[in-house]
C-alpha cells in the first residue's frame, strides 16, 4: 500500500479554483432554470411614515408584466421568522429610506426595472430619525444584557489620578459590505417545496428563517449555494429579499430570478453602523496600564436593534486593574446594521490602538514595548487561562520582520521627496470558538481506488472552505486528495454552522475529521481484528473488501474548552507614504503577524489574511457610507460614491504565521483567521499616519481633506 | 434557409443587398441568397437603420428568420427587438433581443456564458468585463445590439479543451482570488492588459509618456494601475499581480508562505 | 432603462438628421455614462442612433488654417487610442495624462473623444432619481446645495445647482485651448471654442454645454503649442486610482530661460465646467518660474473660492494643486 503524505498545513491550491477560472462556479444567478420570470424590488423613498396609495396603472400595462406584488396582496408573512431588517410587505408602515415596498415580476429584467420606474407611490411623511449627530444624546442602554455595563475596579478614581492619560474620542462611519455578488435568488417551486439558489454563510440559517418567514416546516425550503461571491456578514442572517423572491414564483407559478441592483444594497442587506467610541487610558510614568474605558454610543433600526461589540477587544487585550466597557444606543430610520467583517472588534480596535499608541506617544515609550508591558497572563475579563496567545510574540517576531527599528520615534522625521513615511503598529485579536457541526462522510472502493465523499450544509464565501475540508479528509482517510469530494452549501446535506464569526474552519475540519476518525473505528471494529499500527480507513476499505461504507458525526466542541479563553491574536505593522501637497495616502507596506492555532493551509490562510488586510486598508482610508440628515437617504448608493480600494491601493502587503499549537480549543487546535485579519488594521494605519505627519486622525475614514 | 434555396429577389431586394453587400451581389444573384448570405446581412443591418425602416429588410430578415433563428425562447412580448449576429467564443451566434438589452445580461440569459458576472451593472466594478474585438470592455455597459458583426470572448473561451490559459494556471497558482465572483472580469481583463502592453501602451503612473513607443515591461505598479477598473472585495490584489507579473513577464514570482 | 428603438447609424449625414428629428433621441457611441444613466432612469431616450461605426476616429495633422501644425482627434475615436497615439504622446502629452488619470482601462476602451466631453456630473442627487435636482429635472431644487456636497463646486455655482463637471480630458483641452467641430443637420461644421462649449449652470444647469440637440462632434482640434516639455496632470482623489477627482490640475508652461512665457492652468472637481485658472495664468506670465511664484499664482486664484457646507478643503487642496502641478511640470513630471 502506498504511503500517502500528509497534505494537511500544506499550500495547495483551491479545489475550487479550476471552476472559478473557468466561470464555470455557479453562483446564485447561474444555476439554470427553465422559464425563469425577472423580478425587481421597488423601494420607499422617505425614510419614515406610511404608504397612502400606489397608482400601478402604467405599470401594470407596461409590455411584458406579469404581477405587481406589495403589502395590499402579498401573503401573510411571519415577520418573526428570522430573517433580518423587516421590509416584508406587510404593512404600509416606512421605517427606513429604501424600505422594499413592492416587487414587480416580468418577461425580462428590462421589463420589470421599466414597470417599476412607472409606479406612482403616495406617503403619509413623518419626521425622520436619521441624523445621528443630533441624536446621539437619547441614546440609551441597550437591550441585549451581553452590552450591560461592564465594570472592573473604577476607572474614574484612576483617570483622576493619572498624570499619563488619554480620553479621546474615535469615530468610524457607516460602511457597507459591498460583498462583489449582488444577494440575488432563484427561486423555483415544486409543489408545496420550494428551491431557493441563493447565496448563504449560514445555509441552514438561511433554510429555517425562510421556512419560518414563509410559514412553511424548514424542510420545504431547500437552500442551494455551492459558491458565494462574497458575504462578510451580509450573507450570514437573510434579509428580505429571499423570502420575497419565494413569494414572487408563487405568485407567478414560475421560477423567479431576483436580484438586488448594487444601488440597491446600501439599504437591503444591514450595514455596519457609525460608532463613536469613548476611550480613556491612564498609566503610570512606566507605562502600566491603571484604567481602560471604552464607550460606545451608535445607532439601530427604529424597531430592532444591533450592536456592534466595539467594546471587546478592550476587554482582553491589556492588563489593568479598573475597567469599564459601555453601549449606548439610539434607534433610527436606517436599515438595521448587522455584523460586518470583524463585527465590533475591527472598529474597536481602532479606537482602542489607536489611544494606545497616543498614550505611548506621551509617555515616550515605544508602542511595542507599551503593549508588551500590558500584557495580561489571563483574561482579564473572566480570569480564564489562555489557550494560547501570541500577542507579544507577533509584536516582536513582527517588529524584526517588518524593520521596526528603522521607525523614528517623532513625526515628521522620515521624508523621501514630497512624501512623510510613517511606521504604525498595532494588535488585535478574535474570539476563536466551534460551533456543532455534522458530517456525512461515504467511502466507495472499486478494485483499489477508494473514493470519499464528504457531505456538510457548509458554507465557503472564498474561505477555503472547500480546499480545508479535502485536506482534512484526505489525511484522516488515508487518501490523495484527488480522491475526495466535498459537497457543501446545500440545506439538504447534514446541518453545519454558518462560515461567520471565524467559526467555519474550527467546526467544518473538527466536524469532517471526528466524522472520519470515526469511521475508522468503524471500519476497524467491523474488521474484527486488532492492529498494532491503526490502518487508515482507505487500507481497511481494501483490505476487508468493503464496496460502500458511510457514517455521519454530530460533533461538537469539546467540553474543556470552557475552562479557557480562546482567541486568536496579530500585530499589524503598516508603513505608510503620506503626500506632503495633497494629503493623499499610500499603504507602502503591511505586515499582519498572526497567532491563529493550526494552519490548515497556508496559501488559502495568507490570502485570508491580506483579504483582511486590505478590508481594513479600506476601512482606513478610503470607505464611507454618508446620509442625508434630511431625508435618511444614501448618497454614497453606488461603487463610484463608495469607494472600496482599488489595486493601486494596495501596495506590498505580507503575512506571517506563529507555529503555535493550542492543545486546548479544539481537536484540531484550530482557530480561525477570517476576522482577525481586518482586526488593528484600521489603528496601524492611522498610528503611521499620525507617526509620518504628527496628525492624529481619530475620524475614518483618512481622506486627503483630513490630512491637509 | 435552405443552402441551395434560389429565392427570385424583387427589385427593393436586390436594390437592398446591392447597398448592403455589394460584393456578394453577383452571388446572390446566381445562386440566391444562401444562409452565409443571411447572417451577413443580419450583421449588417442588425437593427439598424434598415432593420428599423425598411420593409424590404424586413421581409427578408423575417422571410428567414423561422429557419436561422437558433430554437431558443424569445420572450413573446419584445420590444424593439434587435436580430444581432456575432461572434461569442469563436462561435456565430444570433439572436434577437430587447433592443435594452446589455451584452452581459445575453452572455448571462440568452447564451448560456454566466462566467462573466454582475457585480454593479453600471461599470463601476469590472466583474463583467469581455473582450470585444480585442479590447477589453465592459459587456454591462455595452448594448447587445452594438455587438453585430464584433468578436466577443468571455470567460468561458480563454481555455483551449482541457487547457487552461496561461492567466487562468497563474491565477490558480498564485490564488488571485478568494470568494472568485470578480476573477472572470479580472482574467478577461487581464489577458487584454498584456496585448496592451505589447502595444506600448501607457497609464496614468508611466513616468515620461514621451518616448517613442514599443512593448513595454510592466512594473507591478504599472499592473495595479491598469487593473485598478476591477474590484476584488476579498482583496487578493496582491496574488492577483503576482499571477498577471509571472504570465507578462514569462519568469516565475515566488511564492512565500512565512510562518515562525 | 425605458424602451427606445435602436438604429445603427451608417453615414453621417443620416445620423445627425435622425437626430435632430427627434428631441428625445440620443446619439449612442461608448455608452459608458449614457448607459449609466439609462438604468438609473436619469436619461430617458426614445431612440439610440448608434454611430460608433462611422469614420470619425482618425487622429491626424492639421494641414491647413489656423490650427495648421496642430493635430485633430476624431470624435468617435476610443479614448484609449488617443492617449497612446504617438503624436499625441508625442507634442501633447498632458492630454494623455488626463486621459490616462481617469476612468479604467475598459472604460477608456469603449469611451469616445467626443462622447467624454459630454460626460454628465456625477453628483448624487443628479443620480438618484427620487432626490431633487434642477439638473435632471428643473424646478425641483437642488439637492446637494445644502445636503451632501463634499464632492461639489466652489466656483461659479449658483443656487440651483452646485454640481461639477466629471472629465479629465476635458480640463486638459481647456488648459491646452482646444476646439470642438461640430456638424449639424444641414451639414454645417463649426468650431466651438472649449472655453464656450462649456457652461456654468446659472438658472439653467439643465443645460451642461452650449452645444445644441441635433448637432455631432466630429472632431477636437488641438492647437500647435510649446508646452510639451512642461505639463502636468495631477489629479487627487479619494483613492489611489479609478475615482472622481475631489480636485485636478491641467498644468502647462512655456518658458525661456526660467522665465514663464505662456502659462495654463485648467482645474476639474471644483466648478460645473472644466475651470480655466486665468488669474494665475496671468500672475505667472514674464515671472519666474519659481514656487514663491506658483504659490502666488495659486493664491489669486482661489482668492475667489466659494466654498459649500463640506468643501472648503477644496479651497486649500486647490491651492497646493496648483503648485504641485505647476512644479511637475517644470521638473518634467518629477516632484
Amino acid at each position: 500500500m502506498k504511503e500517502v503524505t500528509k497534505v494537511t498545513g500544506t499550500p495547495i491550491n483551491r479545489i475550487d479554483g479550476i471552476a472559478k477560472v473557468t466561470g464555470k462556479a455557479p453562483y446564485s444567478m447561474d444555476h439554470p432554470v427553465k422559464n425563469p420570470a425577472y423580478a425587481i424590488l421597488f423601494k420607499s423613498t422617505v425614510a419614515a411614515g406610511k404608504i397612502q396609495a400606489i397608482d400601478m396603472t402604467a405599470a401594470e400595462k407596461a409590455p411584458g408584466v406579469i404581477a405587481i406584488i406589495t403589502h395590499q396582496n402579498a401573503p401573510k408573512l411571519n415577520v418573526k421568522g428570522g430573517l433580518r431588517g423587516g421590509a416584508l410587505l406587510q404593512s404600509p408602515e416606512i421605517e427606513f429610506f429604501g424600505q422594499h415596498i413592492g416587487i414587480v415580476v416580468a418577461e425580462t429584467f428590462e421589463q420589470a426595472r421599466y414597470a417599476s420606474r412607472l409606479i406612482q407611490v403616495t406617503y403619509d411623511k413623518k419626521e425622520p430619525k436619521v441624523d445621528f449627530e443630533k441624536l446621539a444624546g437619547q441614546a440609551r442602554l441597550p437591550k441585549d444584557k451581553e452590552k450591560a455595563d461592564a465594570r472592573r475596579g473604577d476607572v474614574q478614581t484612576a483617570l483622576r489620578q493619572a498624570t499619563y492619560k488619554v480620553e479621546e474620542v474615535y469615530e468610524t462611519p457607516i460602511e457597507h459590505h459591498h460583498p462583489m455578488e449582488p444577494h440575488a435568488t432563484i427561486a423555483e417551486w415544486n409543489g408545496d417545496h420550494v428551491t431557493l439558489y441563493n447565496s448563504a454563510q449560514i445555509v441552514n440559517g438561511a433554510q429555517t428563517a425562510t421556512a419560518a418567514t414563509l410559514n412553511l416546516k424548514p424542510e420545504q425550503v431547500r437552500i442551494v449555494s455551492p459558491y458565494i461571491g462574497g458575504g462578510f456578514g451580509s450573507k450570514g442572517g437573510q434579509w428580505a429579499n429571499l423570502a420575497l423572491a419565494a413569494v414572487a414564483a408563487k405568485h407567478v407559478n414560475r421560477p423567479v430570478k431576483l436580484a438586488l441592483t448594487r444601488q440597491q444594497m446600501v439599504n437591503s442587506v444591514g450595514m455596519r453602523q457609525h460608532n463613536r467610541q469613548k476611550i480613556s487610558l491612564a498609566a503610570t510614568a512606566d507605562g502600566k496600564l491603571t484604567a481602560l474605558a471604552h464607550e460606545t454610543t451608535t445607532h439601530c433600526a427604529i424597531n430592532d436593534e444591533f450592536v456592534e461589540p466595539c467594546g471587546d477587544c478592550s476587554k482582553v487585550m491589556y492588563d489593568t486593574p479598573n475597567s469599564l466597557i459601555t453601549y449606548r444606543v439610539v434607534p433610527m430610520n436606517l436599515i438595521l446594521p448587522t455584523y460586518t467583517r470583524g463585527p465590533g472588534k475591527s472598529t474597536g480596535s481602532f479606537a482602542l490602538e489607536s489611544a494606545m499608541d497616543e498614550l505611548a506617544y506621551k509617555l515616550k515609550m515605544d508602542p511595542i514595548a507599551f503593549r508588551i508591558k500590558n500584557e495580561p497572563d489571563r483574561d482579564p475579563s473572566n480570569g480564564k487561562p489562555w489557550s494560547s496567545r501570541a500577542t507579544v510574540q507577533c509584536l516582536q517576531e513582527g517588529a524584526k520582520a517588518f524593520g521596526w527599528e528603522n521607525r523614528k520615534s517623532e513625526p515628521r522625521q522620515n521624508q523621501q521627496g514630497n512624501y512623510w513615511i510613517g511606521y504604525g503598529v498595532a494588535a488585535g485579536t478574535y474570539p476563536a470558538h466551534q460551533r456543532p457541526t455534522s458530517a456525512l462522510v461515504k467511502l466507495k472502493r472499486t478494485g483499489d481506488h477508494v473514493a470519499a465523499t464528504v457531505e456538510l450544509a457548509a458554507a465557503d464565501l472564498g474561505t477555503g472552505t472547500y480546499t480545508i475540508l479535502t485536506q482534512t479528509a484526505a489525511d484522516a482517510l488515508g487518501l490523495p486528495i484527488q480522491n475526495v469530494k466535498v459537497n457543501i452549501g446545500d440545506s439538504s446535506l447534514p446541518p453545519a454552522a454558518g462560515a461567520v464569526g471565524s467559526v467555519g474552519a474550527a467546526s467544518y475540519a473538527n466536524a469532517v475529521n471526528d466524522a472520519c476518525v470515526k469511521l475508522t473505528q468503524e471500519l476497524v471494529v467491523k474488521s474484527g481484528k486488532q492492529f498494532f499500527v491503526r490502518p487508515t480507513a482507505a487500507q481497511l476499505m481494501r483490505s476487508e473488501k468493503i464496496t460502500d461504507y458511510q457514517t455521519r458525526v454530530d460533533s461538537k466542541p469539546p467540553e474543556s474548552a470552557e475552562a479557557y479563553s480562546a482567541h486568536s491574536f496579530n500585530a499589524n505593522f503598516a508603513e505608510v507614504a503620506v503626500h506632503q501637497s495633497t494629503g493623499m495616502i499610500r499603504v507602502n507596506r503591511f505586515l499582519a503577524v498572526t497567532g491563529a492555532g493550526t494552519i490548515l493551509n497556508p496559501k488559502t490562510a495568507r490570502s485570508q489574511i491580506i483579504g483582511g488586510n486590505v478590508w481594513g486598508i479600506g476601512m482606513a482610508l478610503t470607505e464611507e457610507s454618508v446620509v442625508d440628515p434630511r431625508w435618511g437617504n444614501f448618497v454614497t448608493r453606488s461603487l463610484a460614491d463608495y469607494h472600496v480600494p482599488t489595486h493601486l491601493d494596495i501596495g506590498h502587503l505580507d503575512a506571517i504565521f506563529i507555529n503555535e499549537k493550542d492543545e486546548h480549543v479544539n481537536t484540531l487546535g484550530v482557530k480561525g483567521i477570517g476576522e482577525v485579519g481586518i482586526v488593528a488594521v484600521a489603528a496601524a494605519v492611522a498610528n503611521a499616519v499620525f507617526n509620518a505627519t504628527g496628525k492624529r486622525i481619530r475620524e475614518l475614514p483618512i481622506t486627503p481633506d483630513k490630512v491637509l | 434557409m435552405d443552402e441551395h434555396e434560389s429565392p427570385e429577389l424583387t427589385e427593393d431586394e436586390k436594390q437592398l443587398f446591392a447597398d448592403l453587400m455589394p460584393e456578394d451581389l453577383t452571388e446572390i444573384m446566381d445562386k440566391g441568397v444562401n444562409r452565409r448570405h443571411f447572417l451577413k446581412l443580419m450583421t449588417l443591418a442588425g437593427g439598424g437603420i434598415l432593420a428599423a425602416q425598411s420593409a424590404v429588410a424586413e421581409q427578408v430578415l423575417t422571410r428567414s428568420s423561422s429557419e436561422t433563428l437558433p430554437t431558443e425562447l424569445v420572450p413573446d412580448s419584445l420590444e424593439n427587438a434587435v436580430t444581432v449576429a456575432c461572434k461569442v467564443n469563436g462561435k456565430a451566434r444570433t439572436f434577437t433581443i430587447d433592443s435594452r438589452m446589455t451584452l452581459l445580461d445575453t452572455l448571462r440569459e440568452r447564451l448560456d456564458l454566466t462566467g462573466s458576472k454582475k457585480g454593479c451593472d453600471h461599470g463601476q466594478c469590472g466583474a463583467c468585463t469581455v473582450i470585444v474585438n480585442g479590447s477589453r470592455v465592459l459587456s454591462c455597459l455595452t448594448l447587445a445590439a452594438s455587438c453585430a458583426g464584433k468578436t466577443v470572448q468571455t470567460i468561458e473561451g480563454l481555455a483551449q479543451g482541457n487547457r487552461l490559459h496561461p492567466m487562468q494556471e497563474a491565477f490558480l497558482k498564485h490564488d488571485g482570488f478568494q470568494c472568485g465572483f470578480c476573477t472572470p472580469g479580472q482574467i478577461c481583463s487581464a489577458v487584454a492588459l498584456l496585448d496592451e502592453a505589447k502595444k506600448g501602451h501607457a497609464s496614468y503612473v508611466t513616468g515620461n509618456l514621451r518616448p517613442p513607443v514599443g512593448p513595454v515591461k510592466l512594473s507591478n505598479e504599472e499592473i495595479r494601475e491598469r487593473m485598478s477598473g476591477n474590484i476584488c472585495r476579498c482583496g487578493a490584489y496582491p496574488n492577483i499581480v503576482a499571477a498577471i507579473q509571472e504570465v507578462h513577464s514569462g519568469q516565475s514570482v515566488e511564492q512565500v508562505f512565512r510562518s515562525v | 432603462m425605458r424602451p427606445f428603438t435602436y438604429t445603427r447609424a451608417t453615414d453621417a449625414t443620416s445620423a445627425i438628421k435622425l437626430l435632430a428629428e427627434n428631441p428625445h433621441a440620443k446619439f449612442l457611441a461608448g455608452g459608458t455614462n449614457l448607459l449609466d444613466l439609462m438604468k438609473e432612469d436619469v436619461e430617458r431616450p426614445t431612440a439610440l442612433i448608434d454611430i460608433s461605426d462611422l469614420d470619425l476616429n482618425d487622429i491626424k495633422p492639421i494641414t491647413a488654417g489656423v490650427n495648421q501644425g496642430g493635430i485633430s482627434l476624431g470624435g468617435l475615436g476610443k479614448n484609449t487610442d488617443a492617449a497612446n497615439h504617438p503624436l499625441v504622446r508625442q507634442h501633447y502629452p498632458l492630454l494623455s495624462q488626463a486621459i490616462l488619470a481617469g476612468a479604467s482601462g475598459q472604460i477608456r476602451n469603449m469611451a469616445t473623444n467626443g462622447g467624454n466631453l459630454l460626460q454628465r456630473t456625477r453628483c448624487p442627487y443628479f443620480y438618484e432619481v427620487a432626490m431633487p435636482c434642477n439638473k435632471r429635472e428643473p424646478g425641483t431644487g437642488c439637492g446637494a446645495r445644502d445636503g451632501i456636497n463634499r464632492m461639489h463646486a466652489i466656483f461659479g455655482w449658483s443656487e440651483h445647482c452646485v454640481a461639477v463637471y466629471p472629465s479629465d480630458l476635458a480640463v486638459a483641452l481647456t488648459a491646452l485651448d482646444a476646439g470642438v467641430i461640430v456638424r449639424s443637420a444641414n451639414g454645417q461644421q463649426r468650431r466651438i471654442p472649449i472655453a464656450d462649449f462649456y457652461r456654468l449652470p446659472g438658472d439653467e444647469p439643465e443645460k451642461d454645454t452650449n452645444l445644441p440637440h441635433g448637432e455631432l462632434i466630429t472632431a477636437i482640434e488641438l492647437p500647435k503649442n510649446r508646452f510639451a516639455n512642461q505639463s502636468y496632470y495631477l489629479k487627487v482623489r479619494d483613492r489611489a486610482s479609478y475615482a472622481f477627482a475631489l480636485v485636478s490640475v491641467a498644468a502647462a508652461l512655456e518658458t525661456e530661460g526660467n522665465t514663464i512665457k505662456q502659462a495654463r492652468i485648467a482645474m476639474g472637481g471644483v466648478a460645473h465646467k472644466p475651470w480655466r485658472a486665468l488669474k494665475a495664468e496671468q500672475m505667472l506670465v514674464g515671472k519666474e518660474a519659481t514656487e514663491a511664484n506658483f504659490k502666488l499664482a495659486a493664491d489669486a486664484e482661489m482668492a475667489d473660492a466659494k466654498p459649500l457646507t463640506h468643501n472648503a478643503f477644496k479651497v486649500e487642496l486647490g491651492n497646493r494643486s496648483i503648485v504641485l502641478a505647476l512644479r511637475m511640470a517644470v521638473n518634467g513630471g518629477k516632484a
